[in-house]
């Protein structure tokens, strides 16, 4: 089918583009040696002070040495992490033009705004408290306890078992999916721990060696279903790990089975698209919350008058004719 | 004085000093044998320095099925082309039987993936000394040190993180009874009385233009323990990586793996400016695991033929193999890729980067007692070996017993306050510098001047100039040293002048320590000096402070296993 809407491609659509092979050649040749970029990095010391300065480009010039020319020749003070250089230690990590990248491994670009990454408290200019990502993984516990004793080198194990958790062993602890994440942004309002974290805990408890009660407990912790499948951790990852497809939806589909109670909601979702082809938030909410239900009364007249909740429908709504369909995509992914 | 407002002391056992291998490994042994371990960390531990540990490790003896060749390969690899003979054959005997007997299950009991195929078995590289990877050839450090992370973590040991020790507290008599700090994203002084010291930073100094270490390696450890009279010994013998990106600047330690490939009999290939191939690990000599002074002694060839510079105009890559050859157990591709390279068709630019210090602090290596009381070494710094990741986790085993042993006799007397008030005027003084150059520009003079005088090739002359502009630098360009931010929190720049004074020391050492050492051997090339002498040097260059300097002994090396089998030699035909 020939789609006509796209012939003109909007912005958005090419900054997605630059992550491809191709986008990447392009980046990388760009500028000439010499050519100017322009950078406005953003200061700590007062409100909205930005540091701009002019950076001559070098060949295959990344982030991190626009940052090193900059604290060299224009801003000795200015505070940046950085440790390894080398896509290892995960500590150089900022927010290029908006977007989180690891600075160590982003090409430049001739316009570049750089500033702190998000949710995290920020300690000076570029850099942030890394505290509260440290606690929620302390809190995970996360490390394997056998349910019997190690049984020697090598112990039997295969990379089919092993491939879920093996994808978040390439995580760096970088932090760009903590500031990308919009749940994260919400801040107390929830209890999810956030991508980052969530990594960390797949580790453990997608590999197969571990006590199911030890994921079981770390699960309770992980407020996982606040996910809102939003990608866009998956797009900031410098490790590219497919965070939602590949430790996301794993863990979720773990808890569901080792913590049935937390998934009552996605659960519940989920029968009411499969019996009728489409949601119902009546009939969710009544599944989820039951008679509680009556203890937000206003909450609920305020749904009704915005036709949130149709009870008409719940009640009297035909099915849809998606409703086959749906079971049918379902049960195709084998759960 | 109001600035002993800043100061947060604090009690433990034992100080551990650095986070990486043999820090962590020492800590961990120390709690589990009763005695409470404080780790204080320049980086964070597990992450920062140890986590470009990249590669895999080798098999020793008749792990996962190796023969007894394969075993005495990896033995003679160790101590041939990775030690040049400079090395406890006895030490290395105990290390390697460790290394078989408890590191490997340790690790994959603590939770460690080694990478296996679709069927359970554990992925090896082929040829005469097989080695694994913890999940990826090519970034097995993270997952690896993560590993260590958590296990201090799951431990509860203390561990103080973005802090970098600036001094040893001495007791009246001497000995070692704590460390001085600063944690430099609060700004706020740290002290830590101990009964002993475990220094394990490392061994990658960032001193060079071009070097692997990472941000915070400024050689603190080098540095504070000859402060406090330790002797050293094998300053001079540096390593170097042959093929490192040649740009960009930031990616230098970025290194295009020499080693041999999981999963394939092949390896990287290196090309001249002409394009001539010059060293292929798995063809030119498969006995040289990691190929590293194999390698360099190629590039040394290439240079002198006009057919490449150690700054760059060769090229590394695997355009003999296929991408998913390549891709398959390892992450090499990556960095290709991210440069808008086309992979595997495209060869990278590299260049020469000062790897590490073969030598350091001089042990005891049964127990990883210093010279100096209540200061013990475990890993990259200490003079005994070279650091590999599976040698430095030993240490940890080792120095944890030798401070248990000793535990009960170590002192638990306070370090002296007057040394610990004279450390915070220095540091105070530092911070309110007010000249006309940065730490910045300071630091890369020195940087210059290690690279073009103390390089990959060195000659007398070129020493005594270093030696000479080092001096300059001490004399004319500190005393000029301007720190623009005054604040405490995270003021690199403070940092950056801290670690200065500790990298003109540690490469004034290293200078001096390559001039006593008149031979060529591995990696350590003089130009006035170009035969391997085993009847004079195959011999530890131990470097003892004095009132007014320093002198130098010589402490000879046993062979009682493997030998180099010849007396004297021109170093760039001898194979290793």
């Amino acid at each position: 089918m020939k789609d006509t809407a796209h012939q003109v491609v909007p912005d958005f659509y090419r900054i997605e583009q630059a992550t491809c092979g191709d986008g990447l050649k392009a980046r990388n040749t760009a500028m000439r040696e010499g050519d100017s970029i322009r950078v406005s990095i953003r200061r700590s010391a007062h409100q909205d002070e930005w540091s701009t300065c002019i950076v001559p480009y070098r060949k295959w010039m990344r982030v991190l040495d626009v940052l090193n020319y900059v604290a060299e020749f224009h801003a000795p003070d200015l505070a940046y992490r950085w440790f390894c250089g080398s896509k290892m230690c995960g500590s150089c990590a900022v927010r290029m033009n908006g977007r989180e990248v690891l600075a160590c491994w982003e090409a430049a670009l001739p316009n570049m705004t750089i500033e702190p990454l998000r949710n995290l408290p920020v300690l000076r200019d570029l850099v942030v408290d890394r505290q509260p990502y440290e606690a929620r993984v302390a809190a995970f516990e996360p490390w394997i306890e056998r349910p019997s004793p190690y049984s020697g080198f090598p112990e039997p194990l295969t990379h089919r078992e092993m491939k879920e958790a093996s994808k978040a062993l390439d995580c760096i602890s970088c932090m760009a999916c903590f500031s990308a994440c919009p749940v994260i942004g919400l801040g107390s309002l929830t209890d999810f721990a956030g991508p980052a974290p969530l990594v960390q805990l797949a580790q453990t408890a997608l590999d197969p060696r571990n006590d199911p009660a030890k994921v079981r407990a770390a699960l309770e912790k992980s407020g996982i279903f606040n996910c809102v499948s939003c990608y866009k951790c998956e797009e900031v990852c410098p490790a590219a790990i497919p965070i939602v497809s590949r430790v996301i939806e794993p863990l979720k589909a773990r808890a569901a089975q080792l913590v049935p109670e937390m998934a009552r909601h996605a659960q519940t979702f989920r029968l009411v698209v499969a019996t009728r082809g489409r949601i119902d938030p009546g009939e969710l909410i009544l599944r989820v919350q039951g008679l509680a239900v009556l203890k937000r009364i206003p909450r609920l007249l305020r749904m009704l008058v915005r036709r949130k909740v149709r009870p008409l429908r719940t009640v009297f709504g035909v099915k849809s004719a998606a409703a086959s369909a749906t079971r049918r995509i379902l049960s195709s992914r084998g759960d | 004085m109001q600035d002993s407002n800043f100061v947060r002391i604090l009690k433990a056992d034992v100080v551990v000093v650095g986070g990486g291998a043999a820090g962590c490994y020492a800590a961990l042994k120390l709690k589990r044998r009763g005695i409470e371990p404080l780790i204080v960390c320049k980086g964070w531990v597990g992450k920062s320095g140890a986590s470009i540990f990249a590669g895999n490790l080798v098999l020793s003896g008749n792990l996962l099925g190796n023969t007894d060749a394969e075993a005495r390969n990896t033995a003679e690899f160790l101590i041939r082309y990775h030690n040049q003979f400079l090395i406890d054959q006895h030490w290395a005997r105990r290390c390697g039987k460790w290394i078989e007997q408890v590191y490997y299950p340790e690790l994959e009991e603590a939770g460690l993936y080694f990478r296996r195929d679709d069927v359970g078995n554990i992925v090896t590289s082929p040829g005469k000394i097989r080695s694994v990877a913890a999940n990826v050839q090519g970034n097995s450090g993270v997952p690896f040190m993560d590993l260590r992370r958590k296990q201090v973590i799951k431990a509860g040991i203390q561990r103080l993180e973005e802090t970098t020790v600036t001094a040893l507290l001495q007791r009246a008599d001497g000995s070692i009874g704590g460390v001085f700090g600063l944690d430099y994203l609060r700004g706020e002084y740290i002290v830590v009385h101990a009964r002993a010291v475990v220094l394990a930073t490392g061994y990658s100094d960032r001193l060079h233009f071009r070097s692997t270490g990472t941000r915070e390696m400024s050689a603190d450890g080098v540095a504070m323990a000859w402060r406090v009279g330790a002797r050293m010994s094998n300053l001079e013998m540096q390593w170097w990586h042959t093929n490192d990106a040649a740009q960009p600047a930031s990616w230098q330690r970025m290194q295009v793996y020499p080693n041999p490939m999981l999963g394939s009999e092949k390896s990287a290939r290196m090309v001249n400016s002409w394009g001539e191939e010059f060293f292929n690990q798995q063809v030119d000599d498969p006995l040289a695991f990691g190929p590293y002074t194999v390698q360099l002694k190629a590039l040394v060839k290439q240079v002198r033929a006009g057919k490449a510079r150690y700054d760059g105009g060769y090229f590394a890559g695997f355009d003999h193999c296929t991408a998913a050859e390549v891709e398959a157990y390892t992450s090499y591709a990556k960095g290709y890729k991210q440069l808008g390279l086309r992979f595997p068709e495209d060869l990278l630019e590299t260049a020469v980067t000062a790897h590490y210090r073969q030598g350091g602090v001089d042990v005891d290596n049964r127990s990883m007692r210093s010279s100096v009381p209540g200061l013990y070494v475990a890993g990259g710094l200490g003079g005994h070996s070279n650091g590999l990741i599976a040698l430095a986790t030993y240490d940890g085993e080792v120095v944890a017993d030798g401070v248990a042993g000793d535990f009960d006799a170590l002192s638990t007397t306070p370090p002296d306050s007057d040394r610990l008030q004279a450390e915070e005027r220095r540091l105070e003084q530092l911070r309110v510098s007010k000249g006309d150059l940065t730490p910045t520009v300071i630091k890369e003079t020195l940087r210059r001047i290690m690279w073009d005088h103390v390089g990959v090739e060195k000659d007398g002359a070129g020493l005594t100039k270093a030696l000479e502009a080092i001096q300059r630098i001490k004399v004319e360009l500190l005393p000029r040293l301007n720190i623009s931010f005054e604040g405490r929190t995270a003021n690199y720049e403070w940092l950056d002048a801290i670690d200065l004074v500790n990298m003109i020391e540690a490469s004034e050492l290293i200078v001096l320590s390559s001039l006593e050492r008149t031979e060529s051997r591995g990696p350590f090339m003089r130009g006035d000096f170009p035969d391997t002498d085993n009847e004079y040097w195959l011999a530890a260059n131990v470097m003892i402070r004095t009132g007014n300097g320093c002198r130098f002994e010589r402490r000879t090396y046993e062979t009682p296993f493997i030998q180099p089998g010849f007396s004297s030699c021109k170093n760039l035909e001898v194979p290793w």
